[in-house]
This record gives C-alpha cells, sequence and structure tokens, in this order.
C-alpha cells in the first residue's frame, strides 16, 4: 500500500487537514443529498427547466463529494483532484453569490451614473503613461530617464486615485459593507472562506505529495484552473441556454403567465404546417376554400390550367421565410461580386491602394443603427439624396436624348415592393468593404510566379483574373458567400431601424425577416417557446449551411 | 511599337483609378451627408434640391421691428439687393386686362377698388364667363381689369430705409445665405436623448467586455494550447463546433436566466454574459501555439509557475493577436443592438447604450434629420477614429475571422 505508506510519512498538520478535508466532504455530500431531495421534493411550484438541474446539480455535487472522501481517505490523488474542483466550485459559488447578494454587479449602474465624472482624470492617467514613455527616448541620459519615469509613475497614481474617488468608489464600497449585515451575505462569505481553506488544505505541497501528486497532475490542475473561467461561463451563457433554448422549443413557454408545458412538436408542426387547396375560380374567396380557423391564405397558383390555394398555419413564419431568402439571394451576391472586382483592383501594386482598401473597410466599423439613420434619410422620398440624383438623371438623359423617361419617384421605405430591396442596398453597401479586405487577403497568397508566367506568355489583366485568381481564389470566395449568407439569413438589425415599423417588418409584412419574426413572438408578445421553435428552425438552415462549408474544407477544398 | 502599349497600359490605370473613385465616393458619401446635415440646422434639412455644405439665412434688424428679420434677395431698379422681409402673407391679386390677356399684374388685393363703384360693379364676359371688373393703377392710368388668380405675397424693406419696399413672392425668392455650422445640434441631441449617459454607459460595458474577454481567452487560450489535461482535445472541438451558432438561439434562455437572476435592465448583463467567448479563445490557442516551446521550457526550469510563463512571456509576444482579438471585441460590443433591445426596458433611459437610444431618437425625433444625424455621428465617430489609428488590427481582424468557418 504505497498510498498509506506516504500519508504516514506526511507530517502530523498535513494528516489533520488531510482528516478534516474527509469530514468536510462527508458534510458537503450529506448537504447536497438533503438539498437536492428537498428541491425535488417541496419545490413544485418552481418550473421544471430550473428545478432539474439545480436538482441534478446538488446530487452530482454530493455524489463527487462522497467519492472524494472516499478516495482521500485512500490517499488516492483523484481525491485530490476531486475535492479541489468541487471546493474551487462551491468557492466560486459562494464568491460570485457574494458579489451578487451585495449587489456588486448591479453596481455597475451606478458606476456609470457617475463614470462621466473620472473620465477627465482618465486623461490624467493617460498623460502620467506618456511622461513614463517619454522617459524611454532618453536612453542616454539614465538619470533623466529615472527621473521621467518616477514621475509618469506618480502622475499616473495620483489621476488614478482621483479618478476612483471622483467616481465614487468609497460610497460604493460604504454601501457594500452595509449590506453585511443582513444574513445571506454573510452565509455566502462564511462559506467561500470555507471552501478557500478547504482549496489550501489541498492545494499545498506537502498535501499534493502525501496523496502522490506528480508533474503531470501539477500541470493538470493547471489547465482546468486557466480553462475554467471560460469553460464555466461558456457552460452558463452558452451551451445551458443552448440546451435551454432546444427544451424551450418543445414547449409552450409564455413569459408573461409563466406556463410552461411539454407539447413536444406541436410548435414545429405549426410552423411547418401547409395545406393546398383547389379552387373552382382563381378568385374564389379564401373563406370558401380554406378551414379558416387554421389557416390563412399565403399565396394562389396556376398550375395546370387549374387553380390553386396555398394555405399556412403561421403565414408570418412563411413570408418572413420568403423574406429572408429573398434578401439573401439578392445582398449576397450585390456584395460579394462588386468586393472580388474591388479587390482585385486593390491587389495591382499601384500607389495607394492601402487608402483606397481603408475607405472601403469604413462602413464595416460603423453600427448598423448608424448607418440605418443615415440611409433612411438618403431613401427619403421628397428630399432625399437618392431620389435626387435619381430626378437629375433622368433630366439629363431627357434633355441630351430628347426622350421622356418617367421620373420613377420611388417611395423606397413605404412601398411593399421596394421596401426589402432598399434593406438589401444598405447591407450590401456595409458588406462590400469587409468581403474586399477577405478577398485580398486571399489574392495575397496566390503566388505572384503565376501572374508573371501568363504575363510573359501574353495573357491580359482580364484573362489573368478569369484562368488564374478566380479557380486559385475558390476557397476564399466558398468562405465569403458562406459567411455573407449566414450573417444575411440574421437579418434583424438592418430592418428594425430602417424600415421602423409597428408591428416591425412593414410595410404590410414585406420586409418581416425570421429573427424580427423571433424578436415580436419572444419579445413583444412573449411566447418564448414558440420563439425559439423559430429560432431552432433558423439555427438548423444556418447549421447546414456551416457544414456544407466544413464539408468542402475537409474534401480540400481549402488546401 | 512601345508607344500604343503605354498608352493602354496608362489607360487601364485612369479606368481603375476612376473606377476606384468612384467606389470610395460611394462609400464615403453617407458618412459625408451624416456629417454635414449633423451641423445644419432644421430649415435647411428639408431643402429641395439637397444641398451638402449647411448653410444659413441670415437675418438684419430693421428699425421698428423688435426681432431679426431674414433677409432676401430682391432685384430693385435692375440691381440685385438684401432686403429683409417685413411682413408676409400680403393678398395678392393676379388681374388682367381682358383686351391683352397675355399681360398680367400683380398687386395688393385691398389697394384694388371695383370699376364703377361697390354698388354696381360693372361684368365682362371674358373665357364665356361673367367677371367683375376691377379699376388696376398702370403707369398712371386706370384699366379695368378681371382678376384671375389669387396669392400672397412678402412685404421686403431695405434695412437701411424701411420705407423702402417691395412686393414679392417669398417661396420664390432666395434668401440670403452664408456657410456656417451648427455644433449646436449635438448637445442640442445629447439633451434630448440622454446621449452623455448613453456615451458612458457605452464606453462602460465596452470597455468591461473587452478586458474581461481578453482575460478569459488568454488564460482559456493558454490552457488549451499548452497545458496537458484529459479532456482537451474534445474540448477544442466543442470550443470550436459552437463558434457558428447564432446568438438568435440562445437568446430567449439567456434572458430568462437574466429575469431569475434578476439583470434585466442591468448594464451587468451586457457584460458578463459576453466575456466569455469560444471565437476569443479559439484565436488565442490558435496565435500561443505557434511560440516556439525552448523558451517556456527554460523557464519552468527555472521554476516559473505558469502564470508567471503566461504574463512574461506569451502576453508580451502576442500583442499583435491581442489587439487583433481587442479590435473585434470592441466593434462587437460598441454596435452591439439586438441583446441591449432585448434585455435594458425602453422606459429606463439611465441604462441605455447608444445604439438603444439611437434606435428610439429615430422615432422621437423623426422631423429633426440635423439632431438624428448628429446623434448617429456620435456613435459612429468613436470607432471610426479607433479604426483609422489602429486600422492594420482591424483588416487582421476581419481576415482572422477568416478563421471562424
Amino acid at each position: 500500500m504505497k498510498a498509506s505508506i506516504q500519508l504516514e510519512a506526511a507530517d502530523r498538520r498535513t494528516v489533520i487537514l488531510l482528516r478534516a478535508a474527509v469530514i468536510w466532504h462527508i458534510v458537503l455530500a450529506i448537504a447536497g443529498l438533503a438539498g437536492g431531495l428537498l428541491v425535488w421534493l417541496r419545490a413544485g411550484d418552481m418550473l421544471l427547466w430550473l428545478r432539474l438541474p439545480l436538482g441534478a446539480l446538488l446530487v452530482l455535487t454530493a455524489a463527487a463529494s462522497s467519492l472524494t472522501a472516499l478516495f482521500v481517505q485512500r490517499g488516492r490523488h483523484s481525491g485530490r483532484v476531486l475535492s479541489l474542483a468541487v471546493n474551487y466550485l462551491g468557492f466560486l459559488f459562494c464568491f460570485l453569490g457574494g458579489m451578487h447578494v451585495l449587489g456588486m454587479f448591479t453596481g455597475i449602474d451606478s458606476l456609470a451614473s457617475t463614470f462621466g465624472r473620472g473620465i477627465p482624470y482618465l486623461g490624467g492617467v493617460l498623460a502620467g503613461y506618456l511622461i513614463s514613455a517619454l522617459g524611454d527616448r532618453y536612453e542616454n541620459h539614465p538619470e533623466r530617464r529615472q527621473m521621467l519615469k518616477r514621475v509618469g509613475k506618480v502622475v499616473m497614481l495620483a489621476f488614478m486615485a482621483t479618478f476612483l474617488l471622483a467616481i465614487g468608489t468609497l460610497s460604493g464600497l460604504l454601501a457594500v459593507v452595509r449590506r453585511f449585515t443582513s444574513f445571506l451575505p454573510c452565509l455566502l462569505v462564511g462559506g467561500g472562506l470555507l471552501f478557500g481553506l478547504m482549496i489550501w488544505a489541498l492545494w499545498r505541497r506537502d498535501s499534493a505529495v502525501a496523496l502522490g501528486a506528480s508533474t503531470a497532475h501539477e500541470q493538470m490542475l493547471n489547465g482546468f484552473l486557466f480553462l475554467s473561467p471560460n469553460l464555466l461561463g461558456f457552460l452558463l451563457f452558452f451551451a445551458g441556454p443552448l440546451l435551454l433554448s432546444l427544451y424551450f422549443s418543445f414547449t409552450n413557454y409564455d413569459a408573461t403567465t409563466h406556463v410552461s408545458d411539454w407539447v413536444g412538436l406541436q410548435n414545429y408542426a405549426r410552423l411547418f404546417n401547409l395545406t393546398i387547396a383547389p379552387l373552382t375560380t382563381p378568385d374564389q374567396p379564401v373563406t370558401e376554400a380554406l378551414d379558416m380557423t387554421v389557416y390563412d391564405e399565403l399565396m394562389r397558383f396556376n398550375f395546370f390550367e387549374r387553380s390553386f390555394i396555398l394555405g399556412a398555419q403561421d403565414k408570418l413564419f412563411w413570408i418572413a421565410l420568403r423574406n429572408t431568402i429573398v434578401f439573401c439571394l439578392l445582398a449576397v451576391p450585390l456584395s460579394v461580386i462588386p468586393a472580388l472586382f474591388l479587390a482585385n483592383l486593390l491587389n495591382s501594386k499601384l500607389p495607394g491602394m492601402k487608402f483606397f482598401r481603408a475607405i472601403y473597410f469604413l462602413p464595416s466599423v460603423a453600427a448598423v443603427v448608424g448607418v440605418a439613420l443615415i440611409w433612411q434619410w438618403l431613401y427619403n422620398a421628397a428630399v432625399g439624396y437618392i431620389n435626387y440624383s435619381i430626378t437629375s438623371a433622368v433630366t439629363t438623359i431627357n434633355t441630351l436624348f430628347g426622350s421622356a423617361i418617367l421620373d420613377p419617384q420611388i417611395r423606397w421605405l413605404s412601398d411593399t415592393r421596394i421596401a426589402l430591396l432598399a434593406v438589401v442596398i444598405m447591407s450590401a453597401w456595409q458588406w462590400i468593404g469587409f468581403d474586399t479586405v477577405l478577398f485580398m487577403a486571399g489574392m495575397q497568397a496566390i503566388p505572384r510566379e503565376l501572374y508573371e508566367a501568363a504575363t510573359v506568355d501574353g495573357a491580359g489583366r482580364w484573362a489573368q483574373f478569369r484562368r488564374i485568381t478566380i479557380p486559385l481564389l475558390g476557397p476564399t470566395t466558398f468562405f465569403v458567400v458562406t459567411t455573407a449568407v449566414i450573417n444575411a439569413l440574421q437579418l434583424f438589425e438592418q430592418v428594425y431601424v430602417l424600415i421602423n415599423t409597428e408591428p416591425p417588418g412593414g410595410p404590410a409584412n414585406s420586409t418581416l425577416s425570421l429573427v424580427l419574426y423571433l424578436y415580436v413572438r419572444g419579445f413583444q408578445r412573449f411566447q418564448q417557446g414558440y420563439a425559439s421553435a423559430v429560432a431552432w428552425v433558423l439555427f438548423i438552415v444556418i447549421f447546414g449551411v456551416t457544414l456544407l462549408q466544413y464539408r468542402r474544407q475537409r474534401s480540400g477544398a481549402y488546401a | 511599337m512601345k508607344s500604343p502599349h503605354r498608352f493602354f497600359a496608362l489607360l487601364s490605370k485612369l479606368v481603375t483609378y476612376v473606377v476606384l473613385i468612384g467606389f470610395a465616393t460611394i462609400m464615403l458619401f453617407p458618412f459625408i451627408f451624416m456629417f454635414s446635415t449633423s451641423f445644419k440646422t432644421q430649415r435647411d434639412t428639408f431643402r429641395y434640391p439637397p444641398r451638402l455644405l449647411p448653410r444659413e439665412q441670415l437675418t438684419a434688424t430693421v428699425p421698428g421691428y423688435p426681432e431679426p428679420l431674414p433677409l432676401y434677395y430682391v432685384t430693385v431698379e435692375g440691381q440685385l439687393q438684401e432686403y429683409a422681409l417685413v411682413e408676409s402673407n400680403i393678398r395678392m391679386g393676379v388681374y388682367t386686362d381682358p383686351d391683352h390677356p397675355d399681360v398680367t399684374y400683380t398687386l395688393p388685393l385691398d389697394e384694388i377698388q371695383p370699376t364703377g363703384g361697390v354698388e354696381n360693379q360693372r361684368i365682362v364676359l371674358y373665357n364665356n364667363t361673367q367677371e367683375l371688373l376691377w379699376d388696376v393703377p398702370v403707369d398712371g392710368h386706370v384699366v379695368p381689369m378681371v382678376l384671375i388668380n389669387q396669392t400672397a405675397f412678402g412685404r421686403f424693406a431695405d434695412p437701411a430705409s424701411p420705407c423702402d419696399s417691395v412686393l414679392q413672392n417669398v417661396r420664390l425668392s432666395e434668401p440670403v445665405e452664408k456657410l456656417t455650422i451648427h455644433p449646436g445640434n449635438y448637445a442640442e441631441v445629447t439633451e434630448l436623448q440622454g446621449l452623455d449617459r448613453s456615451l458612458t454607459n457605452t464606453v462602460l460595458v465596452t470597455i468591461l467586455v473587452m478586458v474581461g474577454q481578453l482575460a478569459t481567452s488568454i488564460v482559456g487560450g493558454y490552457a488549451l494550447a499548452r497545458l496537458q489535461f484529459p479532456g482537451r482535445e474534445q474540448l477544442f472541438i466543442i470550443y470550436l463546433g459552437t463558434i457558428m451558432i447564432p446568438f438568435v438561439v440562445l437568446v430567449t434562455p439567456l434572458y430568462q436566466f437574466m429575469v431569475l437572476i434578476g439583470w434585466v435592465d442591468k448594464l451587468v448583463s451586457l457584460i458578463l454574459p459576453w466575456i466569455f467567448t469560444a471565437y476569443g479563445t479559439f484565436l488565442m490557442r490558435q496565435f500561443f501555439i505557434t511560440i516556439p516551446k525552448e523558451i517556456e521550457e527554460a523557464a519552468l526550469l527555472d521554476g516559473a509557475s505558469h502564470l508567471q510563463i503566461l504574463t512574461k512571456i506569451f502576453i508580451p509576444a502576442s500583442v499583435p493577436a491581442l489587439a487583433t482579438l481587442a479590435t473585434f471585441t470592441f466593434l462587437y460590443a460598441w454596435n452591439s443592438f439586438f441583446w441591449p433591445l432585448v434585455v435594458i426596458n425602453t422606459g429606463n433611459r439611465a441604462n441605455h447604450v447608444l445604439t438603444l437610444s439611437l434606435s428610439i431618437l429615430r422615432g422621437r425625433a423623426a422631423d429633426n434629420v440635423n439632431l438624428v444625424m448628429a446623434g448617429a455621428a456620435i456613435a459612429i465617430l468613436p470607432p471610426m477614429i479607433v479604426y483609422i489609428l489602429a486600422q492594420r488590427f482591424f483588416v487582421e481582424s476581419a481576415t482572422s475571422s477568416g478563421l471562424k468557418g
């Protein structure tokens, strides 16, 4: 029994600490089990999606704790790993819970209200940094350099202190301390201290040696420790919500009434429920052809000289799906094709190309909301620049050629046939620069010798573009197109701000996109179960596009 | 033989530049429009045809009038003069002699007397209808004419001697203008929509998201790149696989989560969920694996801890990658709209971020384009300045998103 020998060899203190850890974990296991049972039996009014993970977590803690107690007792190193994990999580829970209860997270709001006052002092901090950075210029004058560095440091610290005072850190801390009078913060802090103590007890070198730790073990612990902030946050804010969203999509979850019943595939069935009915005459009223309690008219069409009507249970979903696909089919080519040509032009080694690239990229930097506000006025039917340019162009052509072209006077944002096109043009304008940069990166990877050889053979620029650039740029093109499609499928902000109708997606639902529909369902009507189903449909579409790309990548297109 | 070749080369260069400049204009124009409109007066924004540069009508104080009055160009005795509009809405009649219908005279209605007196005003047949006749003074004579139209004129007076006045159509008169800028729009929109607070919120949220995401990505990336632990490869694959998952799938549960812990309507809900990203971790991991192992092995032999190696060797060596990730995060946090829209209540103005304030401003100040553009400029300018200063990292973050697939 190698392990027990090591335990004997360990000093008294380590033995006591390890014994304490075993007892601690037994207590923890009992508490966890009791808590789990309590949650399961007593908290009947708690929503299932909340009760299940909470109960599972408590039972899991209990199980891990009892295993830990067993392993540590036997002197196995896995006991140490488990114990550290359990205590670390417990410590984090108490620490973050304590911060939450003490109002330190929500305190950011009050920080924001005072932060403005401190901004001038931040300028002082920057000045201090600049002074110390100036010191590096005097490499030949060590004394001057030293002095500047010191002065810079003092200035920085002084301004930092003033900044912290100005934004009210002191009063904030006082407010936090005052909350300690209640029970919950004290409990959490006490628990955190206990968990922290246990972490120390097992992390210390003597305990590690006593339980037979190796360098590989240490590296493993370090690995988990380093990854833990990201991994835990990822589980909490990404993986957890992802699974919950799938669960929600199978419920009729309503956030106003907090009703959440399992309805199976009902949401999806409703989304995809379509029907076709024959019509006696093409303009037969819809009430005669369709069961209006279930279906709405989606469209009418003729097939082999017979008229049919297509009805859908959720008409808006189909309209949103159609709009999204139309948007995708228009906006993607409109941004990708000009980007390809621009990238080709920019790739020629003429002077000033960096300048142009910088300008083209500019729209990608701006917030979609701001861009939409600008375009809303460019699109203005009466005084907007776009209609003004069209009018000027029409007048010029008419006077030059004596033609009589009518000025279209397009009502960009209120015409049901045009509004989506307005969104397309604006989006394409914003995406072109981004795609251009991606294409340029791809083009720079093409060996220059190919072009040189082609020039020797007498190929012109167009031929080179057709025969060399396009084929060798295949992987980049494919990537750019997929990214653009995925972005386009998530159309939301552009419509929400540019068109800005109530309900969103107007006029007459002509710009309603899938994400917009999700927003309306989930956050205006609060039918979050149904909204989750819409989200998952979108997700599956996007996943399909991604998968397509992934398979291309696998088949070597990216080599 | 060489000159035609040279000529075509020059021509192709010329065409290239023309196309590039054309596109550059299209790319820049909306921003130029935004800035110029943000300095205009509201009146100026509704002018047609639209003009790019902000202009303002000049005014002059005229003796006898308390307020300064707007100036217009007026032709007096063949000379262009700058006169002030002292009175508007003077009702005018357009008269014509039934015998010479091609000449019209426009005179104030109340200065004209009916021909033959009010009691038995004379009537004439004009365009097959019976029309009343009026005594219109023309060059000292009085000519009976018919009233064919009515309009409204303004009285324009010389600011120096207000007695010299001219009647003229206000709408057709050209105002006397000068180029001006109205930086006051920025203060006004800030006041109107509380943009100062929104800007502070956005700055605070962006800084905290950037710092938080860099911190978790660095340590996570280091663990995935350098530390051996069971399940590392599987975790990496899972991270990689989740990068493409759209945010909209998470939005309802994340919102419910925020409701549960009472973070709805709080700024922290815009920060904490965004600092743990698979993308950032992946990016840092990809960069860290390119750093040669020898340096770190030597440091490990000298007894350095992994934290020391990370801060002393890895972070200084990966400044470009960090800057790239920072720019990416900066843009994302600064410009994000969907999540703030969902999680921050419209009523609580104190916690609005810029994008949210702007979308509300759009409805509130629908007629004040100048104010809306000033608001848009406040939101767009900071990323633009950062972009101009650190262009390289923006471009890099765009191309590194190529790894996202």
